[in-house]
C-alpha cells in the first residue's frame, strides 16, 4: 500500500531532525494532523480533501523541520553577513593578482607563448575568485551554525575608519602591489630571458652578478615598500612614522643602486659592450649616460621622500 | 509592495510576540498543541499550525513550559503546561503590555 500524504509529510518533516527529538515529533505531529483532519470532516468535508488542505496549510515541511530543530533558512544571517564581505573583499583584492601574478611569471620563465600565458591568467584568476569565495562561504555558513555571537568582535565607535585623506586612497595602494608584481616580473624576465634583444641575441640589463644577494635585497625593498602603502591605506592617513619609513627605503634604494653604478657593478657589462661600445659610443659618452641614470635614480629617491612628507604634512592639517 | 502587502507586514510586526503571552496564560491550564491552536483563534489571535508547534517545544527547551504524553484518551496527547519560571515571564510580558498600552492611549489621546 502507498504510504498516505500525512506519513509522507510528516516523514519529510522527521527526517533531518536530531535523532532524540524525533520520535517525539512524529507523535505530536501525529496527532495535531489527525485533530486538524477530524475539525474539518467534522463539518461534512471529504476525508482527503481535508487531509490536502491541512497539509497545505502547514506549508513546506522543510520550513517546519527548521522551525523544531531551530535551524536558520538561511546561508549567513544578519550577525555574520557584513564580516563575511568584508573578509571576501579583502582576500578577492588580494589573492587573485597574486595568483595571477605568479602564473604569469611562472609561465614566461618557461619560455610559453604570450597567448598562452594569458589564457592560464584568466583561467587562474577566475578559478582563484571562485575558490576564495567558496571556503570563505562555507567557513561562515558553519560558523552560522555553530559559532556564537561572541565569535564576531563586537563593534565599537573605536572601530569607525579614519576619515580617509588623500594620501591614503585605494588607487596609490593598488598602484604600488600592481608595480611591485610588474618589478619582480621584470626582474626575473632579465635575469632569465633578457630584457633586450640585440643581434637575436637577448641580454640582461642588470649584471648577473647581483644574484642572488643583491637582488634579493631589492626584492625585500619593494615588499617593505609595498607593505608601507598597504598601512597607510588602512590605517588612513600618513604619519612621520610612516614617512620616516619612506624616507629610509628611498634612501637606502637610492644609495645602493647609484653606489653600484659608480664602480660599475649595476649594469650587464656584457650588454654595455654590445649595446654602446661596439656601436662606437666612446666611453666619455658611456660615463655620461651613467650619470644621468644615477641622476635619475636620485631624482626619483628625493621626489619619494619629498612626496611622503608631503601628505604627512597634509594629512596631518586636516 | 502595495498599501494592502505594507499593512499586513506592519500588523504581522506588531502581533509578533503576543502568541507567546497568549500561549503561556493560557497553558497555565494544561492543553495540547491543536487544541491550542483552536482556542488561539476562538480568542481572536490569528496563528498558523506552523509557527505554533515549533513556538512549543521551543518554549519548553527554555523552561518556560513543561509537557506530559496523556494516554488515557483514545488519542495519546501531548499536555503542554506554564511552568513557575513561565508565569513569571507571562507576568512581566503581561506588565510590559500595559505600559505600552497606557503609552499608545496617551499618544492618541494628546491628538485630540
Amino acid at each position: 500500500m502507498n504510504a498516505t500524504l500525512t506519513q509522507r509529510y510528516i516523514d519529510a518533516v522527521v527526517r533531518s531532525l536530531p535523532p532524540a527529538s524525533r520520535d517525539d515529533v512524529q507523535a505530536e505531529l501525529e496527532v495535531s494532523i489527525a485533530d486538524a483532519i477530524e475539525a474539518r470532516t467534522a463539518t461534512g468535508e471529504a476525508a482527503d480533501v481535508s487531509e490536502r488542505e491541512v497539509l497545505t496549510n502547514l506549508g513546506d515541511p522543510g520550513i517546519l523541520a527548521a522551525g523544531y530543530a531551530d535551524r536558520p533558512l538561511h546561508l549567513v544571517g544578519p550577525r555574520f553577513y557584513l564580516t563575511w564581505l568584508r573578509l571576501l573583499r579583502l582576500l578577492w583584492a588580494i589573492i587573485p593578482p597574486v595568483a595571477m601574478c605568479g602564473v604569469a611569471l611562472g609561465k614566461a620563465l618557461s619560455g610559453a607563448p604570450i597567448g598562452d600565458i594569458f589564457g592560464s591568467v584568466i583561467s587562474v584568476g577566475l578559478a582563484v575568485v571562485i575558490h576564495v569565495a567558496f571556503w570563505v562561504t562555507l567557513v561562515f555558513v558553519i560558523l552560522e551554525r555553530t559559532g556564537s555571537a561572541s565569535t564576531i568582535a563586537e563593534w565599537s565607535v573605536d572601530r569607525l575608519p579614519e576619515i580617509r585623506t588623500r594620501g591614503a586612497v585605494r588607487a596609490d595602494m593598488i598602484a604600488a602591489i600592481v608595480l611591485l608584481a610588474v618589478g619582480v616580473v621584470v626582474l626575473f624576465w632579465d635575469r632569465f630571458r633578457g630584457l633586450v634583444i640585440i643581434d637575436d641575441r637577448s641580454l640582461p640589463v642588470l649584471n648577473p652578478e647581483l644574484w642572488p644577494w643583491w637582488i634579493t635585497g631589492l626584492l625585500v625593498l619593494m615588499v617593505a615598500k609595498s607593505a608601507l602603502v598597504i598601512a597607510v591605506y588602512f590605517s588612513g592617513r600618513w604619519s612621520a612614522i610612516f614617512a620616516t619609513a619612506n624616507t629610509a627605503l628611498a634612501l637606502v634604494f637610492a644609495t645602493s643602486a647609484v653606489g653600484l653604478l659608480t664602480v660599475g657593478q649595476l649594469l650587464n657589462p656584457e650588454f654595455i659592450t654590445i649595446a654602446f661600445t661596439n656601436n662606437g659610443v666612446n666611453s666619455d659618452t658611456t660615463r655620461i649616460l651613467a650619470v644621468i641614470l644615477g641622476a635619475g635614480i636620485i631624482g626619483f629617491g628625493v621626489w619619494d621622500i619629498i612626496d611622503g612628507w608631503l601628505k604627512t604634512i597634509r594629512d596631518n592639517r586636516r | 509592495m502595495s498599501e494592502n502587502e505594507l499593512v499586513d507586514t506592519h500588523l504581522q510586526e506588531l502581533r509578533r510576540g503576543t502568541i507567546v503571552l497568549a500561549c503561556l496564560q493560557l497553558l497555565r491550564e494544561a492543553g495540547y498543541g491543536y487544541g491550542l491552536l483552536e482556542e488561539l483563534g476562538t480568542l481572536g489571535f490569528d496563528t498558523d499550525a506552523n509557527t505554533l508547534y515549533p513556538l512549543l517545544r521551543r518554549l519548553e527547551k527554555q523552561g518556560y513550559l513543561t509537557s506530559e504524553w496523556n494516554t488515557e484518551q483514545a488519542r495519546p496527547r501531548k499536555f503542554y503546561r506554564t511552568s513557575a519560571a513561565g508565569i513569571r515571564l507571562a507576568e512581566t510580558l503581561t506588565k510590559e503590555w500595559l505600559a505600552l498600552t497606557g503609552a499608545i492611549t496617551s499618544l492618541t489621546k494628546e491628538e485630540h
